[in-house]
């Protein structure tokens, strides 16, 4: 048998749970309970294609060695499956474009004239790797679940197939090569998402939470359309990767090598800057950041394996993968860099402050969610290569632990008749010790643990923080943003006719907030946030698990242990939070790994990379931090009962601000929906009232009409069409006889 | 059969609906399932030989130079000083809407299968002869076809909406007519215009297209004091005449009414079909035949494009019929096809056009599924529906794929025209226009993907209310009197009622829809099959007026800087002093 290219097998991935998505929905009816077999089989055949990349790119980048400090060779490969759209000629750059990027010295094409071309090309690389392994991964542990999960609900068919119709949309965001292509499935993981929040259609809460995802999330793709508009003018290219043009000319894709090789490749200073905050409103809105993280915690309207999926491992990722991705272009604007931090570490404080005082287990895990995001972003603005490769190695146990605590809590709501409120049951472990066991396992993780996974990857996110906030403590010599040498190109006059009015080569003071002080304020913020989660996540696995045994009445009496077919899943991710930390983060595996990545062997990302050390001090801060969290909700839930409402009262009008997760719902309401809705109303109180009639009016007197419209309504309306077609065609001859004579 | 001259070819597929019109009426006295199926068969024969024709044209070697196909000329008024032919073709501008008509006619002809059911003769000969007069206006390519098929289209929709409609018929009809045949008079004096100009040129009187344009280039209506700003005159007669087709704001009251009280087949025509007109008419008369004229109008349209995108929108945002919102998205989605007609950049014209096939689609899709909806329940409120999704999946499944093509979604068909427009539009914000008016074009280019968002909104609170949701419909009385849905049980209040397939798409319905779907996706994900064979007649449609237009802000540019030398824009920019003609 023929050995099957990779690329084929890069077009395995996503293409096996689409044909498994198709089938479902075709043949849905008539498989009945089975209907699940399509797609768990595609996704399942997906994961061990992911699988066999993943090693096959890892056998590319090589062996991570200490002693061979030389800097890692860039790997990827692209296929390009079709052309997705060609506009010849479309845009000639401005006529002093000699002028245009001076830093840039690539082999442009000599006409200057760009063509917009979007191929629809996938890409493997270590980050793509990764992420299609976990995505695959995950999927199906979580596919299998949902075989029990889902069982015997209406639209069994239906789950499934949106589901795989998610991993393929997802798979396609992170194997695309082109910022169109990653738009159009940015969007197409919403619309999954869409319509698996609102999977309960009949639920009127459902269908609103649905509404407000897509709205949202709209918000966010808003951003990252002006993007890409404005990186289709900056650089004439969508693509990633260089391309070949006719004549043999490479033509340097915005992330592709040619360009990264050279210094001055990246376009910083106001245009830069702006491209970066806008994909950096894209991320907020997929990946649930303040501000516009409200409609996460009414995703959880959905079924608990959706949520599980889409709402907590992967597609909420979506906007780590983007910012890493970029990573160079961020690079060269250390302003819109430190506010991506900035805006992480605020999330992951203010939303780690609500899960508090949550009483719904699942929303509990939904803020938690948005806070554990927050601290990937946090890490990534540190634009450091640990900073980077931190917020993946947390991406990848956030993947773990957090499936595994929905899932969890989707067992518990599975037995306990659908009721998620944790002041309604108790002491469930006698119940299903399986269940309580894995929580608990994947809580620990959450909370920080050592030696569970996330215990690691936070370490590693507290000390990529440290190391900017402290950089002399760990021996950062040079520079304090290695990332500020490649800002200022000299972009003056690069806009052509200075046209656009802007000062291109500044930021208007956007750099400034790039300073130690500010990044000590984040990296207090993070290790308070650190105490936080564990004080949450042992309050609900305290109020769940622990305690007398109450179990509500809509459990009746079928409270029991859920089927093997959810548990095996289970035991499998707890597995998998226990261990894969301490594996990654001893080998340094993933870390190397990821470094091969294109867009992190950009010279300015590639110089920050420092010898690996385990900080004992910080690993201490960090733990220390978990261990009170944990004892003040042992203090606090253990032994005896304590409900939200006493939570409150202890804090405070605090207390209650937290309740009302700040306002933000009910400040939207009121400066946006609000506002919108009366202008809305007003424009249609214009249209008929003032444009109707004003035009009716012009229309009808100048042309004296007025009579035909009488006869028009004593109901002779055929003479008047008739006459008005003889009438000019009358004309017409008239015209022409006249011109004869 | 390849010897089969194309040109016959074409004459053969308008005449056919006309032949299937005199059938079905012919077969009148046999009852209405005769007239519907003599109908239907005869707008598959003219899909079957439009899509022939197409193909055939794809691969002609016309189609590779850019030249028309399937030309076909009849000598009408030849001698001395005239030179009057009716000829008929197809280029790249006209093909895809040409297809495109014919497709939508036989959806026209489905979705009226049950809901027509009085006087049935009438409606479908005349559903047919506006099949052959909106073929046949996009065919033509002389100026006396091109009106003749133009006010042929006005007539049996007239009709259509007048007998066929529902309360304010005759209203709705009226105004649609007056507003369009006020416009089309206006426009025919435009044209008439042009032809005498250059008649008094060129020394003979010709109607054919082409020759007026290339005409027109080598003896521009004067555009100056003493010509009387005549191209100006000209641009706005035409502009009468296509703003109020498109419609563009604030020419568009007429399209609600219209489209809410014409029956569902006469909506689909208009929606899909009737409003690329205007586009059109732009793209074949006034881009290439007035290039001075559209260079100073073009900011203004421009702008006139992204108001009835906001504007459009919010207005739907509070409606509560769910066909007036249907149309007033119309309003808001033809905005992108102004806007980006009048970006004059590659991209986005290429993306308007584009544009005009997926509102078509879309738009037609989904007033085909309100038809069904109404026929069902009776209402088309959105606060009197609800929960239809339970009752009828299928039903639900289309509405969803063609509300998520109207918002844009990528990989359908509309987000492929709305991003070209968005694309091109921002690159003529960046570096096509002068420094007065680059905030302002970037200002309005932001605001259109503001349009996105909300064209999101309103289609998404419309599925929300009249989809989801426990089913609060159908009113009792309505349920009892629809087709199929008519238990008197009333499961309908069951929020768990099963799927109900009595309530479900039927077959002619499924036929109806099934084949825009497929162009749905098809043009979301390998729009090049679509953008190509319509690249080299659009950009010769709109280059000239380009180039004035460029010419234009250069000037301005120029002008600025002698005017303020000491500004910085004029100290950053000196090297471009040079390459200013």
């Amino acid at each position: 048998m023929q050995q099957l290219s990779p690329s084929v097998l890069l077009v395995l991935v996503p293409a096996l749970p689409l044909v498994g998505a198709v089938l479902t929905m075709l043949l849905g009816r008539s498989l009945r309970s089975r209907a699940h077999l399509p797609a768990v089989v595609g996704i399942a055949a997906a994961a061990g294609v992911s699988l066999v990349l993943l090693a096959a790119t890892a056998a590319q980048v090589g062996n991570s060695s200490d002693a061979h400090p030389e800097p890692v060779r860039p790997v990827e490969m692209i296929t390009t499956l079709w052309q997705w759209a060609t506009v010849e000629d479309a845009y000639t750059p401005p006529s002093n474009s000699e002028a245009l990027i001076p830093g840039i010295v690539l082999p442009r094409d000599t006409s200057g004239v760009r063509a917009f071309s979007i191929p629809v090309a996938l890409r493997l690389d270590p980050l793509t790797a990764t992420m299609l392994s976990i995505i695959t991964c995950v999927g199906l542990l979580v596919a299998i679940y949902s075989i029990g999960y889902m069982h015997g609900d209406p639209g069994y068919a239906r789950f499934f197939a949106l589901f795989a119709l998610f991993v393929f949309s997802m798979s396609m965001l992170v194997a695309a090569s082109n910022f169109l292509i990653v738009y159009v499935f940015w969007e197409a993981v919403g619309a999954c998402s869409y319509l698996l929040i609102g999977f309960w259609f009949r639920r009127p809460e459902a269908a609103r939470a649905a509404k407000k995802a897509f709205l949202v999330n709209r918000v966010g793709d808003f951003g990252l359309a002006i993007a890409v508009f404005l990186l289709w003018m900056t650089y004439g290219t969508l693509d990633f990767h260089d391309t070949l043009s006719l004549d043999g000319t490479i033509l340097p894709g915005i992330l592709g090598q040619t360009r990264l090789a050279d210094a001055g490749g990246i376009v910083g200073g106001a245009v830069g800057a702006a491209i970066c905050l806008l994909l950096l409103l894209a991320a907020c809105g997929k990946s649930a950041q303040l501000p516009l993280h409200v409609w996460l915690p009414d995703a959880m309207e959905g079924p608990t394996p959706a949520s599980a999926l889409i709402h907590a491992a992967t597609m909420v990722t979506a906007g780590i993968y983007l910012i890493t991705r970029s990573a160079p272009l961020f690079m060269a604007c250390p302003g819109a860099l430190a506010m991506v931090s900035i805006v992480g570490a605020t999330t992951a404080l203010v939303a780690a402050l609500i899960a508090v005082v949550q009483n719904d287990l699942k929303r509990v895990l939904a803020y938690s969610t948005i806070s554990q995001l927050g601290y990937m972003f946090a890490s990534l603005g540190t634009g450091t290569m640990l900073g980077f490769t931190a917020a993946i190695f947390h991406l990848v146990t956030h993947a773990f632990f957090k499936a595994l605590l929905f899932l969890g809590a989707g067992s518990v709501m599975h037995s306990m008749g659908g009721v998620i409120d944790m002041r309604r049951f108790g002491g469930l472990w006698r119940v299903m010790p399986m269940t309580a066991a894995t929580f608990l396992a994947g809580a620990c993780a959450l909370a920080g643990v050592a030696p569970f996974a996330g215990f690691f990857s936070k370490d590693e996110i507290l000390t990529s923080l440290h190391s900017k906030a402290f950089p002399s403590v760990h021996g950062n010599h040079g520079p304090e943003s290695p990332a500020a040498e490649t800002a200022h190109l000299h972009l003056t006059s690069w806009m052509h006719d200075g046209r656009l009015a802007l000062d291109a080569s500044s930021t208007y003071g956007l750099d400034a907030i790039d300073r130690p002080e500010i990044w000590q304020i984040l990296f207090w913020m993070s290790l308070v946030t650190a105490g936080l989660t564990a004080f949450y996540t042992f309050r609900a696995v305290f109020m769940t698990f622990t305690g007398p045994t109450r179990v509500p009445e809509e459990a009746g009496h079928h409270a029991h242990e859920s089927p093997a077919v959810m548990t095996l899943p289970l035991v499998i991710l707890a597995v998998l939070s226990a261990v894969a930390g301490w594996w990654l983060f001893s080998t340094h595996w993933l870390s190397h790994f990821l470094s091969a990545t294109p867009s992190l062997t950009a010279p300015s990302v590639a110089r920050t990379v420092v010898p690996h050390l385990f900080h004992i001090d910080l690993a201490i801060q960090g733990t220390l931090a978990a261990a009170i969290g944990i004892a003040v909700a042992a203090i606090g839930h253990l032994g005896r009962r304590s409900d939200s409402p006493q939570m409150e009262r202890f804090l405070g009008p605090l207390g209650s601000l937290f309740a009302n997760k700040f306002f933000f719902d009910q400040i939207y309401t009121g400066l946006i929906v609000r506002p919108l809705e009366a202008l809305a109303l007003l424009a249609a109180i214009i249209d008929r009232s003032v444009i109707d009639r004003l035009v009716d009016w012009i229309a009808t007197i100048p042309l004296g009409v007025g009579a035909i419209v009488r006869q028009l309504q004593s109901g002779l309306m055929q003479r008047y069409a008739l006459a008005g077609v003889m009438g000019v065609l009358m004309i017409v001859l008239a015209l022409a006889w006249q011109l004869r004579g | 059969m390849n010897g089969f001259p194309p040109g016959t070819h074409l004459l053969l597929v308008i005449a056919t609906p006309l032949v299937g019109g005199i059938v079905a009426w012919v077969l009148g006295a046999r009852g209405r399932h005769a007239v519907r199926q003599s109908a239907a068969v005869t707008a598959i024969f003219t899909l079957a030989g439009a899509g022939w024709l197409i193909v055939r044209s794809l691969q002609s070697p016309e189609a590779a130079s850019g030249e028309p196909y399937a030309v076909i000329e009849v000598p009408w008024l030849v001698d001395g000083i005239f030179d009057v032919r009716l000829s008929l073709g197809l280029d790249g501008l006209s093909l895809w809407l040409f297809g495109l008509s014919a497709l939508l006619s036989l959806t026209a002809v489905l979705v009226s299968w049950e809901a027509i059911k009085e006087r049935t003769v009438g409606f479908y000969v005349l559903l047919l002869v506006l099949e052959a007069a909106m073929l046949g206006v996009f065919a033509a390519r002389d100026v006396i076809l091109f009106y003749v098929f133009f006010e042929f289209t006005l007539v049996p929709l007239f009709f259509l909406i007048g007998i066929w409609g529902h309360e304010e018929r005759r209203k709705a009809a009226v105004k649609f007519f007056l507003y369009t045949l006020a416009g089309s008079v206006l426009a025919f004096l435009g044209l008439l215009t042009i032809v005498l100009w250059h008649a008094s040129h060129a020394g003979t009187v010709t109607f054919d297209i082409d020759t007026l344009t290339a005409g027109m280039a080598a003896h521009p209506l004067p555009m100056n004091a003493e010509g009387g700003w005549l191209q100006m005159v000209v641009f706005l007669a035409l502009f009468a005449g296509f703003a109020v087709k498109v419609p563009i704001v604030p020419f568009h009251t007429w399209l609600p009414l219209a489209h809410v009280e014409a029956p569902t087949g006469g909506s689909v025509d208009l929606a899909g079909v009737l409003l690329k007109i205007g586009i059109y008419g732009f793209l074949r008369f006034s881009l290439p035949m007035l290039p001075d004229a559209t260079a100073v109008a073009a900011p203004w349209l421009f702008g006139l494009g992204v108001v009835g995108i906001l504007y459009g929108a919010l207005v739907a945002l509070v409606q509560t019929d769910l066909k007036r919102l249907i149309a007033y998205s119309s309003v808001s989605h033809m905005g992108y096809c102004v806007m980006g007609l009048f970006a004059l950049e590659a991209v986005s014209v290429e993306g308007a056009t584009l544009q005009l096939i997926n509102h078509g689609l879309s738009s037609a899709g989904l007033f085909a599924l309100v038809g069904m909806i109404y026929e069902r329940f009776h209402t088309r409120s959105i606060p009197n529906l609800g929960g239809i999704a339970a009752r009828a999946p299928w039903l639900t499944v289309f509405f969803m794929l063609f509300t998520f093509s109207s918002i844009g979604l990528p990989g359908l068909n509309g987000f492929v025209g709305e991003f070209m427009v968005l694309a091109g539009s921002f690159q003529r914000a960046w570096s096509g226009v002068s420094t007065a008016y680059g905030p302002a074009y970037l200002t309005m280019s932001v605001a259109a993907v503001v349009g996105v968002v909300l064209g999101a909104w309103y289609m998404l609170w419309a599925v929300e209310r009249v989809f989801f949701g426990g089913s609060r419909e159908p009113p009792k009385s309505a349920s009892q009197h629809s087709h199929g849905a008519g238990r008197p049980d009333d499961h309908g209040h069951d929020a768990d009622a099963p799927p109900d397939d009595a309530c479900d798409l039927k077959w002619y319905e499924t036929l109806a829809l099934v084949p825009l779907v497929v162009f749905v996706f098809w043009i979301g994900v390998v729009p090049a099959t679509f953008l190509e064979p319509s690249a080299t007649a659009v950009r010769k449609s709109f280059r000239a007026s380009a180039e004035a237009f460029d010419l234009r802000m250069h000037m301005d540019v120029s002008e600025h800087r002698t005017l303020n030398p000491s500004t910085p824009h004029a100290r950053n920019t000196k090297a471009s002093v040079v390459h200013l003609p």
